[in-house]
C-alpha cells in the first residue's frame, strides 16, 4: 500500500516536471533579456576586433591611465571597507550590548535607513558640511584648524568620509548577527581561566568573528568599487576613478574605441563579483559555525 | 565592572550618532537660510530657496518621474517575482539556484557595467527601447530585484503554503485564484516590505537614469545634482527632500517588518 502511493507520488511528479518548469520560463526570459543576453554582448564585443578573437582591448585597458584608474578604485574601496570593518565593529558591538532598549532599537533603525543612501542627496550633504565654505570647515577655522587646502572634499580623501557614511551602517548591520552568536560564557570562562579582557578577544573573539570581519570587508569592498552617484556628484571627473571612466565612455565624453569600454568593465565586473561571491561564501561559512 | 565599562560604549555610540544625524540637519538648516558660507552660525532664516525651488515647473515633473519609474518597477516585480516564488516553492525547488542567481545577479555588477551591457545589447537587436523609458524600468527591475524576491521568499518560507494550496484545491480553486486570493493575502508583509525596498532603491537610483536615457526622463536625483552645480541652497532643499523620501519609506519598511514577524530585509548594495 505505502510502497503503491510513494510510487503513484513518484510519477506524478515527474510526469509535471517539464510543465511545471514552463512556469517559471517569464522569469528565465526576464533574466536572460536584461542580465544575460547583454553582458555576454559585452563580454563577446571585448573580445573581438576586426571580426576575429583577439585580446587587445585588454592590452590597451592596461595603459597606465587606466591602471591608476583602477588602483583609486582599489584604493578607496580598500580604505573605507577597513576604516568601515574597524569603526563599524566596535559600534555594533555597543548597540547590542547596551541595556537600553529604546537606544538600541533607534541605532539599528538608523543604521537600517542610512546604508541606503549615497548618491547625490548624501553627496550635496557633505559639500555643505565639509565644502570650502562648510558649516564645519568654517567651525573648525574658528578655532583655529583650517582644512583648506590641505583638504579637499572633492578630492578622494573626501570620497572617503561621505562612503563611510553607508559602509559603516552596512558593516554594523552585517556583523551584528555574529556578534549575537558570542556567548558571554566564552568571556566569563576566560575571565576565570585568568586571562584579561584584552586577551579573551585577540584570542577568542576575534579568531571565531574572522570570517564574518573578512565577509563583512568584502561586501563593503564591493560596495564601494561599482558605486558612482555619489563619485560623480561630489567631484564630477575630477577624481579617477574605473566606475567615472566607464561612465565617461559611455556618454561619449572620451572619444575612444567602444570595445575599451567594454574590456575595463569586463575588469571591473570580475573585481566586484569576486568579492561578492567571496562574501557569500564567507557569510555561509560564518551563518553554519554559528549553528 | 559594569559602570566601569559604560564610558566606552557612550563615547562611541555618541560619535556615530554624531556622524550619521550632523550632515542631515546641516543640509535641513542650509536649507532655511539666508547665507551660511561665511559665518559659523546662519545669517538668518528664510523659506526662499524652498519657495523657489518649488515653483519651477521641473520639480513637480522630476518627482513625477521618479515616482513613475518607482511604481512602474513595483508592479514589473510585483507581477514577476511573486507568481515565479510561489510555483519555484511548490513545484519547482530545483529551479531554486537559476533562480537565486537571476535575483542576485545585481550585487554582483557594477550600476555603470549593466547600464552599458543593456546599451551594447540593445543598439543590436530590433528592439526600440534604448533611451526610453523603458529600458530604464528594466534595468530598475534588475536593480532592485533582490529586494523583491528576498521578502517574498522569507514571507513564503515563512507560511505553510503547501496546506494553503491543497485546501484551496481541494475547493476547486485554479492556482490562480489561489495565489491571488489565499497566498498573496498571507505574505502580505513580504509583499509590502519588498515593494517599499523597490521604491526606495529606484526613487534615489541616479547611475542608470543618468546613463541610460538622461535628460530625456528626467527623474529627480538628476534634478537634484543639475543644482549642485549652480545653486547649493536650491539643492539643499532638493537633498532635504529625498532624505525625507528615503526616511519615510526605511520607516515604513521597519514597521511592516517589525509586524509581519521575524522576516529581515537587508538592503545590501546600491
Amino acid at each position: 500500500m505505502t510502497l503503491s502511493i510513494t510510487r503513484v507520488h513518484g510519477t506524478n511528479k515527474q510526469r509535471l516536471s517539464w510543465t511545471a518548469w514552463l512556469g517559471l520560463l517569464p522569469f528565465f526570459i526576464f533574466g536572460l533579456a536584461f542580465e544575460f543576453l547583454p553582458l555576454l554582448t559585452v563580454i563577446q564585443s571585448s573580445l573581438t576586433g576586426n571580426g576575429t578573437l583577439t585580446f587587445d582591448f585588454y592590452r590597451q585597458a592596461m595603459d597606465p591611465l587606466f591602471l591608476r584608474a583602477f588602483g583609486n578604485s582599489i584604493k578607496l574601496s580598500a580604505t573605507t571597507a577597513s576604516f568601515g570593518v574597524l569603526f563599524g565593529t566596535p559600534v555594533a558591538y555597543a548597540i547590542i550590548t547596551t541595556r537600553n532598549k529604546f537606544v538600541q532599537n533607534a541605532l539599528t533603525a538608523l543604521s537600517d535607513v542610512t546604508t541606503n543612501f549615497g548618491g547625490a542627496p548624501l553627496a550635496f550633504a557633505f559639500i555643505v558640511i565639509l565644502g570650502s565654505t562648510g558649516v564645519i570647515t568654517l567651525l573648525l577655522k574658528q578655532i583655529g584648524i583650517s582644512l583648506y587646502p590641505n583638504f579637499r572634499i572633492y578630492s578622494i580623501s573626501g570620497l572617503t568620509i561621505a562612503y563611510l557614511y553607508f559602509q559603516l551602517p552596512l558593516m554594523i548591520l552585517l556583523i551584528i548577527p555574529a556578534l549575537y552568536g558570542l556567548k558571554r560564557e566564552w568571556h566569563e570562562a576566560a575571565l576565570n581561566l585568568g586571562a584579561s579582557t584584552f586577551r579573551y578577544w585577540l584570542e577568542i573573539a576575534l579568531p571565531i568573528l574572522f570570517p564574518a570581519l573578512m565577509s563583512g570587508f568584502l561586501l563593503l569592498f564591493a560596495n564601494s568599487f561599482g558605486a558612482y552617484a555619489t563619485a560623480w556628484t561630489l567631484t564630477g571627473s575630477d577624481v579617477d576613478l574605473i566606475t567615472i571612466r566607464i561612465a565617461a565612455l559611455i556618454r561619449g565624453e572620451v572619444q575612444l574605441a567602444p570595445e575599451l569600454a567594454d574590456a575595463l568593465s569586463m575588469i571591473s565586473l570580475f573585481i566586484m563579483s569576486a568579492c561578492v561571491i567571496g562574501y557569500m561564501w564567507l557569510s555561509n561559512l560564518s551563518i553554519k559555525a554559528r549553528q | 565592572m559594569r559602570k566601569r565599562n559604560d564610558w566606552w560604549r557612550s563615547i562611541v555610540l555618541g560619535l556615530f550618532l554624531v556622524f550619521m544625524i550632523v550632515p542631515l540637519i546641516a543640509t535641513l538648516i542650509f536649507s532655511v537660510s539666508i547665507r551660511w558660507d561665511r559665518s559659523v552660525w546662519p545669517e538668518g532664516y528664510t523659506l526662499q530657496w524652498w519657495l523657489e525651488v518649488t515653483s519651477h515647473p521641473a520639480f513637480m515633473m522630476t518627482l513625477q518621474n521618479s515616482f513613475t519609474a518607482s511604481f512602474a518597477t513595483m508592479f514589473g516585480l510585483l507581477v514577476l517575482v511573486t507568481p515565479t516564488a510561489y510555483w519555484m516553492k511548490l513545484k519547482v525547488p530545483q529551479g531554486k539556484p537559476i533562480i537565486e542567481l537571476i535575483s542576485s545577479f545585481s550585487f554582483g555588477v557594477p550600476g555603470v557595467v549593466l547600464a552599458l551591457a543593456l546599451i551594447r545589447f540593445y543598439s543590436r537587436v530590433p528592439l526600440p527601447i534604448i533611451n526610453h523609458p523603458a529600458i530604464l524600468v528594466a534595468a530598475c527591475m534588475v536593480l532592485s530585484l533582490p529586494f523583491m524576491y528576498r521578502p517574498v521568499l522569507n514571507a513564503l518560507e515563512a507560511i505553510d503554503f503547501r496546506v494553503l494550496t491543497e485546501a484551496a484545491q481541494s475547493l476547486g480553486a485554479n492556482s490562480w485564484v489561489i495565489l491571488a486570493e489565499v497566498i498573496v493575502p498571507n505574505i502580505m508583509s513580504g509583499i509590502i516590505s519588498g515593494c517599499l525596498l523597490v521604491f526606495s532603491t529606484v526613487f534615489a537610483e541616479f547611475t542608470l537614469t543618468n546613463l541610460l536615457v538622461g535628460t530625456r526622463f528626467k527623474t529627480f536625483p538628476l534634478y537634484l545634482v543639475e543644482f549642485t552645480r549652480f545653486d547649493g541652497r536650491q539643492a539643499s532643499a532638493l537633498a532635504v527632500v529625498s532624505f525625507v523620501v528615503a526616511w519615510v519609506t526605511s520607516l515604513l519598511i521597519i514597521w511592516v517588518t517589525s509586524r509581519g514577524g521575524r522576516e529581515t530585509t537587508h538592503i545590501v548594495g546600491r
